[in-house]
């Protein structure tokens, strides 16, 4: 055998050059013969009826797009199926998109946009969470009833704000028709959902829909159901004009209109014994899925079955409601409902401890889960947990406790926290098993050369690199021997959508699965396939919640140093220490990019990135206005890693992508909170919200 | 419509066009170089960098009018130089690109940078990269990658 | 039609001004924003630009009988980095955008913009700065304070154009500035406080003080500054009570999508606060 380094050993990125270069090619690079534009008019009202729409004579080549023109369903296929393509007779949110305008000359089409005239009637709109579309309730032994023997009631609510993913790219897609098939190429997460989408909406057979990914400039879940919108009004519009259609949308539209992370309510309550231990907790989870409920249940799901974080805790009630309002819908974002879960765990076991007179590390210490332990829906965490060893590695590089004594015991308005954490791998339940039903190929041709036949993206986070060089290490053979072009309905099987930390651990280990086999095969040209099978042991019941919710989980820690201006409640982050347990890394270097990344979006979700809406209309419409990091605004990073493998990823791998996230907020809003020293139970903790709480908050 | 003169990439041109064009409209559409990216229009991210007369600009900031009679580089022009090269191998193995959109802009960012401080401390890179959003990295990645290039390429600039 | 124009030199500048109302487009880094629509297509301007920023005869930074004199066409970067530029400009221009935005922009775009959040006015308020203005016929010279009047208004005459900004140099013993601003860099202040002083024998031979963010223009109070000339040091704890109130008599901050007016005021006062407690310290 030849010598083969670490898979975890970094190699170059196999799309680098092509990028530092300018020549990669995003959706709005690509320029088609004879293509036309299209621009979206949207909704200036929250809630209306349209009693009239007046459309000015079009000159010759230029075309209005409206619901009149869907051939199939107006429902954008997805979990939930409510989100209209267009709508017919009333609108649900501000910059809902009623119609498009397409034709070859923009400043013709804004004309055209300017001599629509839409009435309407305008409706009450809601924007109170009280219309609860899903409702889930779960509990786990005894559920609640603890609480009728309990010593004391602790009881706090978490509040989290909206955060957009600000993909430095915005969302964009060209649509022609090849022949008569319907093609797309966009920037997406998942090609076969795009596809899906559209066949339903044209109601056309498979074969005549094709769905290709251009190189995305980031998504973060942006780009997971939103373009299936995009995709389906395109395709009308390419039918009407049978021409080539772009729409690339501007940034401040992509803000109003596209989906975002779903603020959240979140009541926690404990039940205590004389000893001051947890005997219960009740939980509550409301989120605000907006005008459209699309992923709600799903993001809402995940949150509640993180609803003891990282801990063990015995008895649990959980609840949990998805409320629609006359807002801009929420989506799919990086941590799916987990970020908001993981702040208010985090938060609320620290101010537990610090109610019942306890030191606040030992106390959460206590609780940290361990292997065999029952999950919060009393499934089993069947590998092991490294999470002690992790936090003692993280507070030795951190010398968090050095710091904490230090800045707890001082006045000088600088602080330490600390957040424990864990991610569950692939989708929630069954959903690989029984909706996504993944499935990849191998091909290698008679030169040897082997395709990697997948619908999975890169869409900044390396799958194209990782991929191949699981492959090459697998078969021991040079990287550029393994091809993985961008995917292609047309070419590659369907192997789920590019989300859930599902890709190397599901997606790899069925790849790694296929080359094994590939490995053995006498033949040389020969194409094998593998489709994903639940491990046995998994077992999940989805009307009950209860049991395995995920086939493996990612462990982490996060440690964030701040100093709090106290002239201006300006924080200043310091530094910021991460272990991670993923299983294996495939590549270390890349693992560090997704680390940084994470955290980075983690703890700007903390204390830096303020949305809001006012009346349905969001107020940080441009990125002037919605804040996100600049390089002055992040600490050096310094990320260490655990190997723990898992016997069904790729070489151990477990997911990575949005594990680096969900414990940036918890470990930023506790160092504010020893700096400042006063309670925190709301994100993100900007300086405005400081300054009032050093004016009337409570220690 | 006005004509202008100026330098694109190093060759002088002479444009006959509307003085309000963006300059990144005018390099996007008309001269079909797509390295310039827009990410908000209003000169916050960055990804539309190009230099003029050795300095970042934001292209999308730029009215044609004002490149008259200046020297403007974009990341295809710089692409042919040896400073490229080794930026770009530096950027590669500190892992300082991932969905790469804010990429090319970044690359200007630093040749504008070490164009003037050829040896930055970490507060300088950070200044020079305060107007290159990118939501990817964290930053950290990329500002080792720039004081590798400045390690790298000494005497370079 | 008007078309929009590049005019060669300041006279065809004046002379083109005579004849049409033109919106005057400098650095075009804020103006490209207001007008901008949809990417592709050209910005739209109700009157015809006319763009000045390659006016040569305007691009200078130089110190000529005791005062700075800063050319309308010389960009924020090549300021930040003169040698004669006061240290609070400095200080002032480090915090504005980003390098990009500051290689393009000028001074006289920031004062011409004159908008509450403009980061630069706060310093050429507390430096007593002069703003002359050009047309065919005559030049006049305003101070900063008169020129502007009000949320985004000017004495500007639209035959006018600001030629150049004047700056007395005056010594400081000591300089403060702070941004505060939603993130550290490439970000539009919430508040923005500058004190200027100057202290001989502990006493209190100059003192200036001005917020932005906080009025509908730069707000600075010679009424205030007056009460503590002269004073020494010492007596600024006593008299401490007295100014914040007087300051938080004028100070009017509005809510809006980047911050609240209780913030605003909170901020603005406790800088001034930690301003004055520096003086006696």
């Amino acid at each position: 055998m030849k010598f083969q380094p670490d898979i975890g050993t970094p190699i170059p990125r196999v799309d680098a050059k092509e990028k530092i270069s300018g020549a990669a090619a995003y959706i709005n690079d690509i320029d088609m013969p004879g293509m036309l534009y299209a621009k979206t008019l949207r909704s200036k009202m929250a809630h209306g009826k349209i009693i009239k729409r007046h459309y000015p004579t079009l000159p010759e080549g230029y075309a209005i797009i409206d619901y009149r023109h869907i051939p199939g369903t107006n429902i954008v296929k997805a979990i939930y199926e409510d989100w209209q393509i267009f709508p017919v007779d009333e609108v649900r949110y501000i910059g809902e998109p009623i119609l498009l305008v397409v034709g070859e000359n923009k400043d013709v089409i804004i004309d055209i946009l300017e001599a629509i005239e839409i009435t309407y009637e305008e409706m009450e709109p809601q924007f109170e969470w009280i219309d609860s579309v899903i409702h889930y309730h779960y509990e786990k032994k005894h559920g609640s009833r603890p609480f009728a023997d309990a010593n004391r009631i602790i009881e706090h609510t978490y509040e989290t704000g909206y955060q957009e993913q600000a993909y430095i790219e915005p969302q964009g897609m060209i649509g022609y028709l090849d022949q008569d098939k319907m093609t797309l190429i966009g920037s997406i997460q998942c090609p076969y959902y795009v596809k899906n989408a559209v066949l339903m909406a044209l109601g056309w057979e498979n074969e005549r829909v094709r769905v290709i990914q251009a190189h995305v400039g980031g998504a973060f879940g942006g780009k997971e159901e939103y373009p299936s919108l995009i995709a389906c009004q395109l395709a009308m519009a390419v039918i009407q004009v049978n021409k080539p259609v772009k729409l690339i949308f501007e940034r401040e539209e992509d803000i109003i209109a596209s989906t975002k992370r779903h603020p959240a309510q979140i009541a926690m309550k404990a039940a205590i014994d004389s000893e001051g231990h947890i005997m219960a907790l009740k939980v509550h989870v409301g989120i605000d899925a907006g005008a459209v409920i699309g992923l709600s249940g799903v993001v809402l799901s995940r949150a509640m079955i993180a609803a003891t974080g990282a801990y063990t805790i015995e008895n649990l009630d959980v609840t949990g409601d998805v409320y629609r309002t006359h807002s801009v819908p929420t989506g799919a974002f990086r941590g799916f409902g987990a970020p908001q879960m993981m702040f208010a765990i985090e938060m609320f076991m620290e101010h537990i401890a610090r109610n019942l007179g306890k030191e606040p590390l030992a106390y959460r210490m206590a609780y940290v889960a361990k292997q065999y332990d029952l999950t919060a829906t009393s499934g089993t965490f069947r590998d092991p947990i490294l999470m002690q060893k992790m936090i003692e590695e993280a507070m030795k590089r951190s010398r968090y406790e050095e710091k904490a004594l230090q800045y707890q015991n001082l006045h000088r308005y600088q602080g330490i926290g600390m957040s424990f954490f864990l991610h569950g791998c692939g989708f929630t339940g069954s959903g690989e098993a029984t909706t996504i039903k993944a499935k990849v190929r191998l091909r290698r041709e008679a030169s040897g050369v082997v395709h990697i036949l997948i619908a999975a993206v890169d869409m900044g986070q390396g799958v194209r690199t990782a991929m191949r060089k699981l492959v090459a290490h697998m078969l021991e053979v040079p990287i550029d021997q393994v091809i993985y072009d961008l995917p292609d309905t047309d070419c590659v099987p369907d192997s789920g959508p590019t989300v859930a930390s599902r890709t190397m651990m599901i997606v790899g280990g069925l790849v790694a699965r296929a080359a094994q086999r590939l490995g053995m095969e006498p033949q040389i040209a020969v194409e094998i396939e593998e489709t994903y099978h639940q491990p046995s042991e998994i077992q999940w019941d989805e009307a009950r919640m209860q049991g395995d919710a995920y086939p493996a989980y990612s462990w982490g820690v996060n440690v964030v140093e701040v100093a709090v201006d106290p002239v201006t409640g300006e924080v200043s982050v310091v530094g910021a220490w991460s272990v991670y347990d993923v299983g294996k890394a495939i590549d270390t270097l890349m693992v560090r990019g997704q680390a940084d990344g994470g955290l980075a979006q983690g703890i700007a979700y903390g204390y830096l990135e303020v949305m809001r809406h006012h009346q349905g209309k969001i107020q940080q419409r441009n990125l002037t206005d919605y804040i996100i990091p600049t390089a002055a605004d992040m600490p050096p990073m310094e990320t260490y890693l655990f190997d723990n493998p898992y016997a069904y990823g790729p070489y151990g791998a477990k997911g990575v992508g949005e594990l680096t996230l969900v414990g940036g907020a918890p470990a930023i809003a506790k160092a504010i909170e020893m700096a400042i020293k006063r309670q925190i139970t709301k994100i993100p903790v900007t300086p405005e919200m400081i300054m009032e709480l050093m004016t009337h908050g409570e220690d | 419509m006005a004509k202008i003169e100026w330098m694109l990439n190093g060759t002088p041109i002479s444009s006959d066009i509307d003085l309000s064009m963006r300059l990144l409209d005018y390099l996007r559409d008309h001269q079909h170089l797509k390295g310039p990216k827009e990410g908000c229009g209003e000169g916050e991210c960055g990804a539309c960098a190009v230099l003029i007369d050795h300095q970042i600009a934001n292209s999308c900031l730029v009215p044609m009018a004002n490149v008259a009679g200046h020297e403007v580089v974009t990341i295809e022009g710089f692409a042919k130089t040896k400073r490229y090269q080794i930026i770009q191998q530096a950027f590669i193995d500190c892992g300082a690109v991932q969905c790469g959109f804010c990429t090319p802009g970044m690359i200007i960012a630093t040749e504008s940078l070490l164009h003037h401080q050829p040896q930055p401390t970490i507060s300088e890179i950070k200044v020079a990269l305060s107007g290159n959003l990118c939501r990817c990295t964290g930053y950290n990645m990329i500002i080792e990658a720039i004081t590798l290039a400045a390690k790298r390429g000494r005497g370079e600039w | 039609m008007v078309e929009a124009r590049i005019p060669h030199s300041l006279q065809e500048a004046l002379i083109l001004m005579s004849q049409a109302t033109y919106t005057i487009v400098n650095g075009a880094t804020d103006l490209l924003v207001q007008k901008r629509s949809w990417s592709g297509t050209i910005p739209k301007f109700s009157q015809p630009p006319l763009y000045i920023r390659g006016l040569k005869e305007l691009d200078y930074i130089c110190e000529r009988s005791g005062m700075l004199e800063i050319g309308a066409t010389t960009s924020l970067e090549t300021i930040l980095h003169h040698p004669k530029t006061p240290k609070i400009l400095q200080h002032i221009i480090l915090t504005m955008a980003s390098p990009a935005i500051r290689h393009q922009a000028t001074l006289s775009g920031n004062i011409q913009n004159a908008s509450p959040a403009g980061d630069s006015l706060v310093g050429l308020y507390l430096l007593d700065a002069s703003i002359v203005l050009h047309n065919r016929h005559h030049e006049r010279v305003i101070s900063i304070q008169d020129f502007i009047v009000d949320v985004r208004k000017t004495m500007r005459e639209a035959d006018e154009l600001i030629t150049k900004v004047v700056l007395p140099i005056d010594k400081f013993s000591q300089c403060a500035y702070t941004k505060v601003g939603p993130r550290k860099t490439d970000a539009i202040a919430k508040v923005a406080f500058g004190g200027l002083i100057d202290i001989e024998n502990d006493r209190i031979r100059d003192i200036r003080i001005a917020f932005g963010a906080v009025y509908k223009t730069v707000l600075r109070s010679r009424k205030i500054e007056e009460s503590l000339m002269g004073k020494d040091r010492s007596a600024v704890p006593e008299m401490k009570h007295v100014l914040l109130e007087g300051y938080a008599s004028l100070i009017q901050p509005i809510d809006d999508q980047r911050s609240n007016r209780w913030y605003r005021k909170t901020t603005a006062l406790n800088l001034l606060e930690a301003f004055l407690d520096s003086i006696s310290r």
